[in-house]
């Protein structure tokens, strides 16, 4: 049975697996620990973070990465806020789309150094990780945006339950955030353009010489993994209201790992960002427990949660190799039954 | 015969000064099996690299179904029904066998539907005759399948082109006679089969007619009833030698400096013996796929041969790294500039000096600055390397110069024993006899060479003996005064074999 399961499919149940485990775990460690309380601080945390690691997870596939993305959420988010604050009459969608697009705006910049000036993603993104930064605190003036001057829709609407499930709040950010996921990760295996985001990764020669154009792909990547960075921005404005200039600090690294842990290649060409969704509840779900776990000061959480990554990604590489070893094994002695016979 | 599907008129191809391809003028028919024979550097690859529009012909014209055209780039090549696999197969390791196969499919619309993709590309591998499931991930396939995945790529796109460059070279014998027979089978369904292959046995099991080129030129043009190996490999080799390199008087002694006594490598080389006297150049000549590099590394310690003897002076000795060879007086000078043998952003002095760091560092463990300067001088003068100073990039020199760089190197080891692989390749005529000459004085100073060269006239002249190789086999060892290019590359397509 198991030998008819894609890789992929294979590589998000054991990644389900490590996290029963984690819960298990702390569940053991951590009084008063599953409950539905957990479950909703989980997910209304995760759905911002979601949106910015399959944003990075395109980039990823294409052998790429995106440093300058928790800045153009920072940025989006301000921008966003100071819009409807001076005009507080524009349409929920109309500023949603702003947000986006203003979102997919910087990704056309990073987009456009990597794949047509060929500058090596890396530095084009970390120099306007800065740049981006720095133009949001000039942009804000050294003010901020407050919640008090954001239309209630806005503010209410992360919060608005959609529907419970017993204790479980299906909170309106987090559904939103899962359904955007699993429709990119809909049309990243079954449009058959998005298909060319995993050939550029797996072997760009090979991909060049099939007549992809391996430029516009890139770029591609980057304009959505803005646009996605830009919703994320919108959400982020919506959770917390108010907004400094620090908004999205750190994020860019905590998507590299959310996408990493949930098995996307770092070396591009493989990886799901269902994978990317649960690698980012997995990292959340690890840094909020160890709060709440006694045993472990705050001084030593972040090493602790640099451990737990990296003995997560561990356990999923040793479980597919495992795994894919195993299968192989089996057609083996399949194909050699069926010769003998 | 029917209208010719692709027709190259008078094509020249020149990359800076070097001419790589000069009035090349080939006509392909539906159906047939068209062999290309030629030398290694003899225009193969820059031919087929202008069939795919890889690169622009510099002149002449292309026809397609008899129409001029000029193919702009590989989706042009591709658009007109032209495409190539290689020795080396280009398929995404992530992607399945469908997947890899429709990859750059226009006709099928938005949404993938992995069910009637498989079924298609099932459908194109049978019409190939081979068993392989369409699910599989690509990167599980062995080599020959990936080729099977290249071939049915280019039926999917209505392929009437269809080049294989060096396809059987990493096939086992049972693969190879499988690829063979697609090739026949494809030219059946009216599809032009290009066929590069530097086995002459495999060339008159399959082609139809078979064309030879020399130096970038068309030589002949002929049906393969009409042509003999023997002719075919005259044309091949044809080449003026005339004085173009200098023979140096021998300076070989009888004092042997290493003995090599059937030296395998499972599954590449078998049985390799030879002895390399001081004060003796030993070419070894062969064409791609003789595995003479193979060889060459396992000497130096790179990849350990599975059985076999090397004695080194005397002693026997069985290198397991490249630095116990290098202490004990070896030197392996590698064909790949680019990759495995210089820092091309670093100057020339830090390139020369990087081997021997040790050597370099002054009392307080720091690096000896002056003394860098100063070897790198030396050698400068010495093989005459011609750049402004030595804090010039390596990459800034010239292909010879970075070739003498090189060497300096390794001479700055004072090595006993030089391995030297493709010593003059892509490199100008006057740089060649400098490094000649710079390989002759080292080998009359005492020290012993082993040059694999590909160049024959290079081997004729500046060998003592030749050994020839032909897929990991010992052809046989002739000494340069018997020998003639005809001799040696009969041995090394296996036309010819010394008795041992």
């Amino acid at each position: 049975m198991l030998s008819r399961i894609s890789p992929q499919t294979l590589r998000i149940l054991a990644l389900l697996l490590v996290l029963v485990v984690v819960l298990l775990f702390f569940s053991t460690q951590v009084p008063n620990y599953l409950n539905g309380r957990l479950f909703n601080r989980i997910s209304s945390s995760v759905a911002i973070m979601a949106l910015i690691a399959c944003g990075q997870t395109l980039v990823i596939l294409t052998r790429n990465i995106d440093l300058s993305i928790g800045s153009v959420v920072g940025f989006v988010a301000f921008a966003t806020g100071s819009l409807i604050t001076n005009n507080p009459d524009i349409a929920p969608f109309i500023l949603a789309t702003y947000s986006i697009f203003l979102g997919a705006c910087f990704g056309v910049i990073n987009g456009l150094l990597v794949a047509y000036a060929r500058i090596p993603s890396i530095i084009v993104t970390l120099g306007t990780m800065a740049l981006f930064r720095s133009a949001l605190v000039e942009y804000s003036d050294a003010k901020s945006i407050t919640t008090n001057n954001l239309p209630t829709w806005l503010v209410d609407f992360p919060n608005t339950q959609l529907f419970t499930i017993g204790t479980f709040q299906f909170r309106a950010a987090f559904v939103v955030a899962v359904l955007v996921v699993v429709a990119v990760h809909i049309a990243l295996t079954r449009l058959r353009p998005a298909r060319k985001l995993y050939a550029v990764g797996s072997n760009p020669e090979a991909a060049e010489m099939a007549g992809i154009n391996t430029k516009l792909v890139v770029f591609f990547a980057f304009v959505l993994a803005g646009a996605l960075a830009g919703l994320a921005g919108f959400m982020f404005l919506a959770r917390f209201g108010t907004i400094t200039v620090v908004a999205g600090l750190g994020f860019e690294l905590k998507s590299v790992a959310s996408a990493v842990v949930g098995g996307v290649n770092i070396f591009g060409g493989s990886g799901t960002v269902i994978g990317a969704l649960i690698g980012a509840i997995l990292v959340d779900l690890i840094d909020m427990s160890l709060v709440r776990w006694q045993l472990v000061s705050e001084f030593w959480r972040e090493a602790v949660l640099g451990a737990l990554i990296l003995l997560s990604v561990a356990a999923d590489a040793i479980l597919m190799r495992r795994l894919v070893k195993w299968r192989a094994a089996r057609e083996k002695t399949k194909t050699k039954s069926e010769v003998s016979s | 015969m029917s209208q010719p599907v692709l027709r190259l008129n008078g094509i020249s191809k020149h990359f800076g000064m070097t001419k790589a391809l000069s009035d090349m003028s080939i006509i392909l028919f539906p159906g047939e099996v068209h062999a290309i024979v030629g030398e290694n550097g003899a225009g193969k690859s820059t031919m087929i690299k202008i069939m795919t529009g890889v690169h622009k012909s510099t002149s002449g014209t292309i026809e397609v179904d008899g129409d001029a055209r000029t193919i702009t780039g590989p989706q042009a090549a591709r658009d007109a029904g032209i495409a190539a696999i290689y020795q080396e197969p280009m398929v995404f390791p992530d992607l399945d066998v469908a997947e890899n196969i429709f990859i750059s499919d226009k006709s099928s619309g938005l949404l993938m539907r992995p069910l009637i993709q498989r079924k298609r590309a099932s459908a194109l591998i049978d019409r190939i005759g081979i068993k392989l499931d369409a699910s599989r991930i690509a990167s599980g396939l062995t080599l020959a399948e990936q080729q099977v995945v290249e071939i049915a790529r280019a039926l999917s796109q209505d392929v009437r082109v269809l080049i294989m460059d060096e396809p059987t070279a990493s096939l086992s014998a049972h693969e190879a006679a499988q690829l063979r027979e697609i090739a026949k089978t494809l030219a059946g369904q009216g599809v032009a089969v290009v066929y590069i292959s530097h086995r002459l046995e495999e060339i008159f099991e399959i082609a139809d007619r078979v064309t030879v080129i020399r130096d970038g030129s068309h030589i002949s043009t002929k049906p393969i009833a009409e042509v003999t190996s023997d002719g075919m490999i005259a044309e091949m080799v044809g080449r003026e030698v005339g004085n173009y390199f200098a023979k140096a008087a021998g300076t070989v002694t009888d004092n042997i400096i290493l003995e090599v006594r059937n030296l395998t490598l499972d599954g590449v080389f078998a049985d390799i013996s030879f002895d390399l006297h001081q004060g003796e150049v030993l070419c070894m000549a062969g064409l791609v796929g003789a595995r003479r590099t193979d060889v060459a590394l396992a000497l130096f310690g790179i990849t350990p041969p599975t059985s076999g003897t090397v004695k080194y002076k005397g002693e026997i000795t069985d290198f397991t790294t490249p630095r116990a060879a290098i202490e004990a007086g070896f030197a392996y000078v590698s064909e790949d500039r680019r990759k495995l043998g210089l820092a091309m952003p670093m100057a020339i002095k830090s390139n020369v000096s990087l081997a021997t760091l040790d050597d370099f560092l002054s009392p307080f463990g720091l690096l000896d600055r002056a003394k860098e300067d100063k070897v790198a001088h030396h050698f400068s003068e010495r093989l005459n390397i011609r750049t402004p100073n030595v804090e010039t990039p390596v990459g800034m020199l010239s292909g010879g110069n970075q070739q003498k760089v090189m060497l300096a190197k390794w001479l700055n080891l004072n090595p006993e024993l030089l391995i030297f692989d493709e010593p003059t390749r892509g490199i100008d005529i006057g740089a060649k006899a400098e490094v000649h000459d710079l390989i002759r004085a080292f080998v009359a100073d005492g020290g012993a060479a082993l040059v694999i060269s590909s160049d024959l006239p290079e081997v004729l002249a500046m060998g003592d003996r030749i050994l020839v190789m032909r897929e990991g086999h010992q052809m046989g060892i002739l000494d340069t005064s018997e020998a003639t290019q005809e001799i040696v590359m009969m041995m090394a397509t296996g036309q010819m074999q010394e008795a041992v």
